[in-house]
């Protein structure tokens, strides 16, 4: 009985350590992961803009004017036009590349052709090679095109190249039934109406998690922009702040507070299919 | 409210692996026909090529009157119902079941916007095709949920319903468009034990109140059992046995059927059969056990089994066998049983033990048995009981085919027979044989098929009694006190035979039968079917016909069995039927066989070479046996023939096989 | 021990296989041969004039068409196609010069011109066979009294058996123009003395292997890549294990039955995965350059302002960099692990909790290999981001040069190097010699990884 009565003690001891530490680890990673995201706010209310007039992460004084002039003066760095390009460029690439990928991810999934095979492990081996040695041919190309210095440009590159990356959604269309697509054939839907009509709202939670990824990518991409945008007044936000020096280290916070905040609200609204989607892609090759 | 029909229906992967072989039905309006065998079988695989899901490799499938071979599903008048429901998961239950109205659309005529006919300049109504409307929808949608008793959940989604609803809205899609085929594959085996039993009543309900022909595929004996008009027993792409189920329960075409069909499995035992005078000795392998039957019982048995030597299957189904000691006094056919463990099942008892007194009655071996008693009877293990088995419920199947060896029609009858001076004496009668059954005098077996007895002969002979059996009749005559079984077209012979009395006159087919001395044929059968090879090829004559009060050269394209360089112009059902067989120009790229009966050559001018080895006088007719090249046929003639002929087979009566792949085409 | 028995058949069935290569090409080819053979009058005028033996068969819109394809590409062969080709071999023979106002040949951009000019005539032949075809399956329908299929019906497959095509159509040539096209330059580039002083208008020429030489053979380029390489492969296995581990340790850690608020806990690390990467990389350059908070602590506690990042820090920029790539991609394979662990089996936890095993057990024998095997493609995927991780040492240290290195640093993974060899320093064949060096590692190595991976051996297991 007393021997019992220890071990059920000991147990419970055994448990309230195993949960203080837990929360322990847990605040410190909460604190590693939020610490510098605060010291990034906090510069942007910073008075003045050098890095070197801080109190180690701390401002001296704070003040809204790094904002002021992030919207304001636009002379020699015009932000709110960037954002505009920046937005203008990711939309417009989020929803072609998106409509793209779905369609190839569909195709490789559904359909049992020729050159299917040959086709996957083709995407397979060009997913190894380093992408940027590449951008020289493609800079040469839009030379050529007369894309160059032109958002249009960009936006032809970001949605031709999403569908390289169609396998997680294939992963997803994998798991829904073909009987339901045998279902609606029968019914006499043709291939095409199975793809609009069911297809593609079973496949609700992989769309998100598809338009996510083609927007985040031209949004905070700067390789690309950086080569094929001349004009300051083109660029994007990426390549404007990477001009940034030292001394405007707070326009650099507060800037990059504005290009982070629409992102950060897109993944807390959807973070389920994120996960979800994640998961899709990776249990299923 | 139609019939199909599967002729020669094959599925066979680009590997080469046939998951349906030679599928031969023909399935009558409002039938319920259920597909079964364990997996892998190749039903479903059937199920979806009727359903136009799977594509057909070889064959012709028809639904009514028409071919639907690459068809699209969608206009084969079908419908289907899936294991997993297959849902819409995103749609009410109302959009699941009117989608397949809303993709259709039906003949009306136009109409203005009050509903009132538009007439054209004649007057006449004009015909136009339109969707249904959403009265039209609501209404079909209301009536199909009626039937199904699903009315109240219309407006839900399918994950809002349990697996039973989900079944029954997979019904209602279904039977919504009254289709001419419901084609249900496994639609009961994710539902629980009762539920099952419980959907597969209202299955049959459904169908009894669509009055539509419902093609069912499952793995569960039961359900075929219970619900099926007709079954199809199928195992690794071969059809095993189609009947009703009544007939496939006391009459198993093999082992395999006899065993998938019925639980508890029968039992198979190994033994011998050893026929003495008019009793059969029958000793059981592996065991003491032996019981003596008189003859009569097991007329039916192949007689090369009969001698001891063969071991086969011998069954019995647990009711067949019984423990009682009324029913094992009154028996003659006792075996002692000891009993190792019972399972009670309420009504009755299934009694587990061994025909071997040293077996342990658990594992399945060639001794052990079960028997069905009363229920609540108690059996003490490791006990020996006498057992008594009901001869008229053995089933003997050979041991390395599994085919029944006492089969419903029999093939043969068996008979001693004594040849002497050209005469043969069997049942009583002398014979004269013909010079083509050239057989030297002796005694010797002699193997009569059922079917080389005809009705038009002069041995007098008692119809003992006539059995229907799918389309055949099968007689037992009384010859001179012997047994002879006769078996007959029921609608071709059937009046000649009803002759009051029962008396009646035969004659034996010669040209069938088979003499044999020491398992050996002294005399065979001569072959009713000659197999040529040979390609199918096309060729373009110019040809006068009248466009439009023109006279014109046109190319017209004629086509031809080529065989041994022999041309001979197909008529355009052959060329039809392989043309729908094939796919692009294969029919011109393949290699066939072609066969007919020796009734089917003419002899004539031109046609092909052909050398008269031996002519056959069978009496009546008389053959010849030639050759072309390295085959030999036989031809039916009324000519003395010799040397070298030329052969012009009436081709409308060909049958066709693909070499490469062994189809039957035609 | 299967590895090596799979290499051992390989190698013994090698003479079947080569045996077996004429039959292969006969299968192969028994097609051609059925048409060239059984092909009629129409089939034949359809392989001289496109589309004229579906006009013979009174298929106006389609033989129209195909007409209408074949003097397109006979125009733009004319045009620019013959020139563009031929320019492919040449890469240009007339040399500019600006003294004597000639436009000289820019052959980098006949390279690519060339190439395109090949997809064009790839795509052509693919017409022109299917041209062929068609023309021989509508011989095939009339030789077997078949309807052959009409336009209307063939187009209208294009929504319904052949949606694929229609689907698949931009993609395809989007993904040719813009990541075969210019992987295709980038290998042939490797091949070509194009860079250093040989940049247009100077002219490019085909150098064979002498690239590659360059590199592996002593010089100014091999001591410089081997370092690196060094360096690479340890960052590539160290990083990839830091985030593969932390992260699945955290998402563990958060899908304990004690932690509550798990959402709130969660978004932090969300947090830093939502913000865009350089901005996160920027940030930590500011954070530890000489005049950031770190080094502000520093001088208060009396000590010396170090460059963390600064020329000589070698280890300590290193150290940064794999603290800071963890902070960023720890976040996303913890949300990876936590949609993986949410699909896991729990019925198996709960029989190894009956049957006694800790947590560390319970951990080792289930976890782990369940979510290796689900993980892998992620895995080898990961690493080789990891491997290419451009953008850690690009926004951390910039493009710094250091002794004993050529054009590049001691931080410096390989595609940085090659990033200031092409783009910086115009060594471009160098660069795509190295970049396909790079891919022939990574290559092996993700091969190898999956072969030897849980998810290759055992893919009933978890099933």
């Amino acid at each position: 009985m007393n021997q019992a009565k220890v071990k059920v003690a000991k147990a419970k001891t055994k448990k309230v350590l195993n949960v203080l530490i837990t929360y322990c680890i847990l605040i410190v990673v909460a604190f590693i992961f939020f610490f510098p995201c605060l010291w990034l706010i906090l510069a942007s209310f910073s008075k003045s803009g050098s890095i070197y007039s801080f109190d180690g992460f701390f401002p001296v004084e704070y003040g809204f004017d790094s904002f002021k002039t992030l919207f304001t003066d636009t002379v020699m760095y015009n932000y709110p036009q960037w954002f505009l390009n920046t937005l203008f460029i990711a939309s417009m690439s989020c929803i072609l590349g998106t409509i793209l990928t779905i369609l190839t991810a569909y195709c490789m999934s559904r359909f049992r052709f020729k050159s299917r095979k040959a086709m996957m492990k083709t995407t397979l081996v060009l997913g190894m090679f380093p992408s940027f040695m590449g951008t020289i041919a493609v800079y040469l190309i839009m030379t050529q095109f007369n894309l160059i210095n032109q958002h249009w440009g960009l936006i032809l590159i970001y949605s031709a190249q999403a569908p390289m990356g169609y396998m997680v959604q294939k992963g997803f269309f994998d798991t829904i039934p073909y009987s339901i697509d045998e279902a609606a054939r029968i019914d006499g839907a043709s291939n095409f109406t199975v793809f609009v009509k069911f297809t593609l709202p079973m496949a609700k939670p992989m769309l998100v998690y598809t338009a996510l990824t083609a927007f985040t990518w031209p949004w905070s991409d700067f390789i690309l922009p950086k080569m094929l945008l001349v004009d300051r007044d083109l660029y994007t936000v990426a390549v404007g702040l990477m001009s940034l020096g030292e001394t405007e280290f707070a326009r650099f916070a507060a800037g990059s507070i504005f290009i982070a905040i629409p992102i950060i609200v897109l993944y807390f609204c959807l973070v389920k299919y994120m996960i979800n989607g994640m998961a899709a892609g990776a249990v299923k090759e | 409210m139609a019939n199909l029909s599967l002729k020669h229906i094959y599925k066979v992967y680009p590997n080469g692996a046939k998951a349906v072989n030679d599928f031969n039905m023909q399935i009558e309006d409002k039938e319920f026909i259920v597909f079964v065998g364990p997996s892998g079988c190749g039903k479903s695989t059937t199920l979806r090529m009727i359903a136009g899901l799977e594509e057909i490799t070889a064959g012709e499938l028809k639904i009514g009157d028409m071919v639907v071979n690459g068809m699209e599903p969608k206009d084969r008048d079908i419908a289907m119902v899936f294991q997993n429901y297959a849902l819409y998961p995103h749609m009410t239950i109302f959009e699941n079941i009117a989608f397949g109205l809303r993709m259709r659309k039906i003949p009306d005529i136009k109409r203005d916007k009050a509903g009132n006919p538009v007439l054209d300049k004649n007057g006449k109504e004009i015909p136009v095709m339109r969707h249904y409307n959403k009265q039209e929808l609501t209404a079909k949608v209301t009536e199909a949920a009626e039937i199904l008793g699903i009315t109240e959940y219309l407006k839900r989604k399918p994950k809002e319903m349990s697996g039973g609803q989900r079944q029954r809205v997979a019904l209602g899609r279904a039977i919504v468009r009254r289709p001419k085929v419901m084609l249900l594959d496994e639609p009961l085996s994710n539902l629980d034990a009762k539920l099952r039993t419980q959907m597969r009543s209202e299955i049959v309900k459904l169908h009894k109140k669509l009055q539509t022909t419902f093609i069912y595929v499952t793995h569960d004996q039961v359900e075929a059992m219970t619900m099926g008009t007709r079954i199809v027993v199928m195992k690794d792409g071969f059809v095993k046995q189609i009947d009703t189920p009544k007939n496939l329960y006391r009459y198993p075409a093999n082992k395999f059927v006899a065993g998938f069909i019925g639980t508890p499995q029968m039992n198979f035992f190994q033994g011998t059969l050893t026929k003495d005078g008019d009793s059969v000795h029958i000793a059981f392998k592996r065991s003491d056990a032996k019981v003596t039957v008189p003859y009569s019982m097991l007329m039916k048995t192949m007689p090369q089994y009969l001698d001891g030597t063969k071991t086969v299957y011998i069954g019995f189904r647990a009711e067949d066998i019984a423990l009682e000691e009324d029913k094992v006094a009154a028996s003659n056919a006792k075996i002692k049983v000891r009993i190792s463990h019972s399972e009670e099942l309420g009504t009755e008892t299934l009694v587990y033990g061994d025909i071997n007194m040293d077996g342990d009655g658990f594992d399945e071996t060639s001794t052990r048995v079960i028997i069905k008693s009363a229920g609540f009877k108690e059996y003490q293990s490791d006990t020996v009981c006498e057992a008594a088995l009901n001869i008229e419920g053995i089933h003997l199947f050979d041991i390395d085919t599994e085919e029944s060896i006492m089969p419903r029609l029999p093939e043969y009858n068996y008979a001693d027979c004594k040849v002497s001076a050209g005469k043969l004496a069997i049942l009583g009668q002398s014979i004269a044989l013909p010079s083509a059954v050239n057989c030297s005098d002796g005694e010797y077996d002699l193997l009569l098929p059922t079917d080389a007895v005809t009705f038009d002969g002069d041995i007098p002979a008692e119809i003992t009694s006539t059995e229907d059996i799918n389309g055949k009749l099968l007689i037992t005559l009384s010859v001179n006190g012997k047994k002879l079984f006769a078996v007959t077209d029921c609608s071709a012979d059937g009046e000649k035979i009803s002759v009051a009395d029962g008396k009646i006159k035969i004659g034996i087919d010669m040209k069938k039968i088979i003499i044999r001395k020491n398992s050996e044929d002294v005399i065979s059968p001569m072959p009713l079917v000659n197999g040529l090879n040979g390609t199918f090829v096309m060729e373009k004559l110019p040809e006068m016909t009248v466009v439009n009060g023109k006279e014109k050269k046109v190319k017209k394209a004629h086509y031809y069995l080529l065989i041994d360089g022999t041309k001979l112009e197909a008529p355009a059902e052959v060329y039809n039927k392989l043309f729908a067989a094939t796919s692009d120009r294969k029919a011109f790229n393949s290699a066939y066989r072609y066969e007919w009966t020796p009734y089917d050559f003419a002899v004539s001018g031109d046609g092909i070479r052909a050398q008269v080895e031996e002519t056959l006088d069978y009496g009546a007719e008389k053959f010849v046996r030639c050759t072309v090249g390295e085959e030999v046929i036989y031809v039916k003639t009324d000519k003395r023939l010799s040397g070298t002929v030329h052969l012009v087979p009436d081709v409308s009566k060909v049958s066709i096989i693909e070499s490469e792949r062994q189809i039957r085409i035609l | 021990m299967k590895v090596i028995e799979k290499f051992k058949n390989f190698f013994k069935t090698l003479p079947d296989k080569f045996k077996a290569i004429p039959y292969k090409l006969a299968k192969k080819f028994a097609g051609a041969k059925e048409i060239l053979v059984q092909g009629n009058g129409k089939v034949s005028a359809s392989m001289i004039v496109m589309g004229l033996g579906q006009l013979l068969n009174k298929q106006w819109a389609k033989g129209i068409m195909l007409l209408f394809i074949q003097v397109a590409f006979i125009v733009y062969f004319v045009l620019t196609g013959a020139t563009d080709l031929f320019g492919f071999f040449t890469l240009g023979t007339r040399a500019g010069n600006a003294w004597y106002g000639i436009e000289g040949d820019n052959s980098v951009v006949m390279l690519i011109m060339g190439i395109l000019a090949i997809l064009i005539i790839i795509l052509y032949i693919a017409i022109y066979i299917a041209n062929i075809k068609d023309a021989y399956r509508t011989q095939c329908a009339l030789d077997t009294l078949k309807k052959p299929v009409s336009f209307k019906q063939e187009v209208g497959t294009l929504l319904d058996k052949n949606f694929h095509k229609t689907a698949l159509a931009l993609p395809v040539i989007g993904v040719c123009v813009f990541s075969i096209l210019p992987i295709v330059f980038m290998i042939l580039i490797a091949f070509t003395n194009y860079g250093d002083n040989i940049v247009p208008p100077a002219l490019v020429d085909w150098v064979g292997l002498e690239n590659f030489g360059k590199i592996l053979s002593l010089g100014q380029f091999a001591p410089t890549f081997f370092k690196i390489f060094g360096w690479n492969m340890l960052w590539a296995v160290l990083s990839t294990a830091i985030n593969y581990f932390a992260g699945l340790g955290l998402a563990l850690l958060l899908n304990k039955k004690c932690v509550k608020g798990k959402a709130i806990w969660r978004a932090f690390p969300i947090l830093a995965y939502a913000i865009p990467g350089f901005i996160t990389l920027l940030g930590f350059k500011f954070m530890f350059s000489y005049g950031g908070p770190i080094n502000y602590y520093i001088q208060q506690a009396g000590g010396e302002a170090v460059g963390f990042l600064g020329l000589d820090a070698k280890w300590s920029a290193r150290f940064i960099g794999l603290i800071v790539n963890a902070w960023i991609s720890i976040p996303s394979t913890m949300l990876l692990a936590t949609g993986i662990l949410s699909n896991a089996n729990t019925d198996l936890y709960e029989a190894a909790r009956v049957d006694g095993a800790s947590a560390w057990k319970q951990f080792i024998k289930i976890t782990l290999p369940y979510v290796l095997f689900a993980t892998t493609p992620v895995l080898i995927s990961q690493f080789i981001g990891n491997f290419n991780n451009f953008g850690i040492f690009y926004f951390l240290r910039g493009s710094l040069n250091v002794d004993g290195y050529f054009l590049a640093s001691d931080t410096d993974l390989l595609i940085n190097w090659l990033y200031n060899l092409s783009i910086n320093n115009n060594y471009y064949s160098i660069g795509a010699a190295i970049s396909l060096i790079i891919f022939i590692i990574t290559s092996v190595i993700s091969l190898a990884v999956y072969v030897l991976s849980p998810s290759y051996k055992q893919e009933e297991t978890f099933r």
